[in-house]
């Protein structure tokens, strides 16, 4: 791709189970508040594990309110969109709110054709329609004409183009685990060629029905059975007690916008978007690969036009999953060499737990807010590292100045991301 | 069931989807476009009448309702020749 522009975060937005908005989400961050605890299952049939992140005391209505420059037209608009929506299709309206708030996107200086947006979100609908089932099966005539628009990943493109006003591309993308930095990159791509000025993306909230929580169990990837009664114990990720990831909940948006439109609307970069690589291991299983995962940090150091050296934190994928983890861990040795004693690890995820669709976004803005904010957050639980040779961030947060950050994405199906972020 | 009984569980449902409208703005003689209904907003007011009602009504005979008092009238009679039935 040949391209003079640069691509940055001009906004950014949250709904999580360690806050609501950016500034409350930061302050959890730096605080190592973990999101994670024992879950209520309300479901039919229960399963094994009860431990997650998941977004409590939501109400779209309560949430709504806190808006401030959302024009009447908008806030009556989001809430005619929002109010009996699914609960995945709530909190993107209001990560997205929040990110274009942020952005000042409301100052109208951006034609619509110039907007996209990318929803990264891959199967959001099925605990939707995992309770729908029995009342369909029973009454079918009852169904909700506005099912047939819902179960469709692309319901999301629709609502959220209409709230914002949004008509350049828009489109869904899915890559399991690293679906949210997928988002990222195709976003970055469409800003950087030119095909739009600014891009939302949104990475939408898992919102898993219990069956699908039963395959993660059965196919050996979800943790939680260890410390089954010590929920707050349960994702370790670089720890040796670790045994699969955590579920987390969030939705989370940023704003990309090219840098001649930036300067032209008087709104600074949160980041620039320094580059990107996305890379697959041609394999249909679960399993992570070393090579694959070396390979996309190193493309997209290139890609970035920096060095090793340059690098000094990651925002790794560590998910807590034992194999995951030790892969990770030893695709960073061989990209960074000797110079992982000048490069600190975090995991996000040892906060929100495992966000699936939406992670890359949500460790995406963790690295913004600790770039912009001058902090590392703490790894929580990391007692034992599972090796001596990688730094890695423990129970309590870092002073600490990033120039520049790099954030990793791994998922099911051999899908490996990585996005390099440089101060704004 | 009385139209009249017929209307207050329509006019509820009609609330309900219409986030915008307050219950003394729904009179039966407007229609549902009138209150900003679109043609998706007005099909699921159907179905939930109906599903409040418990009746199962072809969507077809909704197709040359003019206005609320005609929705409404469409599920009155269906609600009568059920309740006869049974």
């Amino acid at each position: 791709m040949v391209t003079t522009n640069k691509v940055g975060i001009t906004g950014m937005g949250i709904v999580s189970s360690i806050g609501n908005d950016i500034s409350t989400f930061s302050n959890s961050l730096r605080n190592g508040t973990s999101g994670i605890k024992q879950a209520a299952i309300l479901k039919e049939p229960k399963v094994s594990v009860d431990i997650a992140a998941k977004i409590e005391n939501f109400s779209f209505s309560d949430s709504i309110d806190h808006f401030q420059n959302v024009s009447d037209k908008k806030y009556h608009l989001a809430k005619r969109l929002g109010r009996r929506a699914p609960f995945v299709i709530q909190t993107s309206i209001l990560s997205a709110l929040e990110a274009w708030c942020s952005a000042r996107l409301y100052d109208g200086k951006i034609l619509p054709e110039r907007i996209g947006v990318i929803v990264a979100g891959q199967n959001s609908t099925q605990n939707y329609q995992y309770d729908l089932i029995s009342k369909f099966k029973k009454d079918p005539e009852y169904l909700s004409p506005r099912y047939a628009l819902e179960f469709l990943e692309t319901n999301q493109v629709g609502v959220l183009s209409e709230l914002f006003d949004i008509k350049g591309e828009g489109f869904v993308v899915g890559g399991a685990s690293a679906t949210g930095n997928v988002g990222v990159i195709k976003g970055s791509q469409l800003v950087l060629s030119g095909i739009v000025d600014v891009c939302m993306v949104v990475g939408v909230a898992a919102d898993l029905s219990p069956m699908d929580i039963q395959g993660f169990i059965n196919i050996g990837a979800m943790g939680g059975k260890k410390y089954i009664n010590q929920p707050e114990k349960a994702c370790r990720p670089f720890d040796k007690e670790h045994e699969g990831f955590i579920y987390g909940q969030a939705s989370a948006c940023v704003i990309l916008e090219s840098e001649s439109s930036a300067i032209n609307r008087g709104i600074p970069f949160l980041a620039e978007v320094k580059g990107s690589a996305f890379h697959l291991d041609s394999n249909s299983s679960a399993n992570p690969n070393v090579d694959g995962e070396a390979r996309t940090m190193l493309s997209a150091l290139s890609q970035a036009g920096v060095s090793v050296s340059d690098v000094n934190y990651i925002n790794t994928h560590g998910s807590s999953s034992p194999l995951g983890d030790k892969t990770e861990a030893e695709a960073i040795q061989k990209v960074f060499k000797n110079h992982t004693s000048n490069l600190w690890l975090n995991s996000t995820k040892s906060l929100t737990g495992h966000c699936l669709y939406s992670a890359g976004l949500v460790e995406l803005i963790a690295t913004v807010e600790q770039m912009n904010k001058g902090f590392l957050h703490p790894n929580k639980n990391l007692e034992v590292p599972i090796c001596d040779d990688l730094q890695f961030c423990g129970a309590e947060a870092l002073d600490y100045h990033i120039d520049v950050a790099m954030s990793n994405s791994f998922g099911f199906g051999g899908i490996n991301t990585s996005v390099v972020l440089k101060r704004g | 069931m009385s139209k009249e009984h017929v209307f207050e569980v329509v006019k509820n449902i009609i609330v309900e989807v219409l986030p915008d409208v307050e219950l003394d703005q729904v009179s039966i003689e407007k229609s549902l476009k009138d209150l900003g209904a679109n043609s998706i907003d007005r099909m699921e007011i159907v179905t939930m009448s109906m599903e409040e009602l418990d009746l199962k009504i072809p969507l077809m005979s909704f197709a040359q309702v003019g206005n609320i008092e005609g929705m409404v009238d469409v599920l009155t009679d269906n609600y009568v020749a059920s309740v006869e039935s049974n």
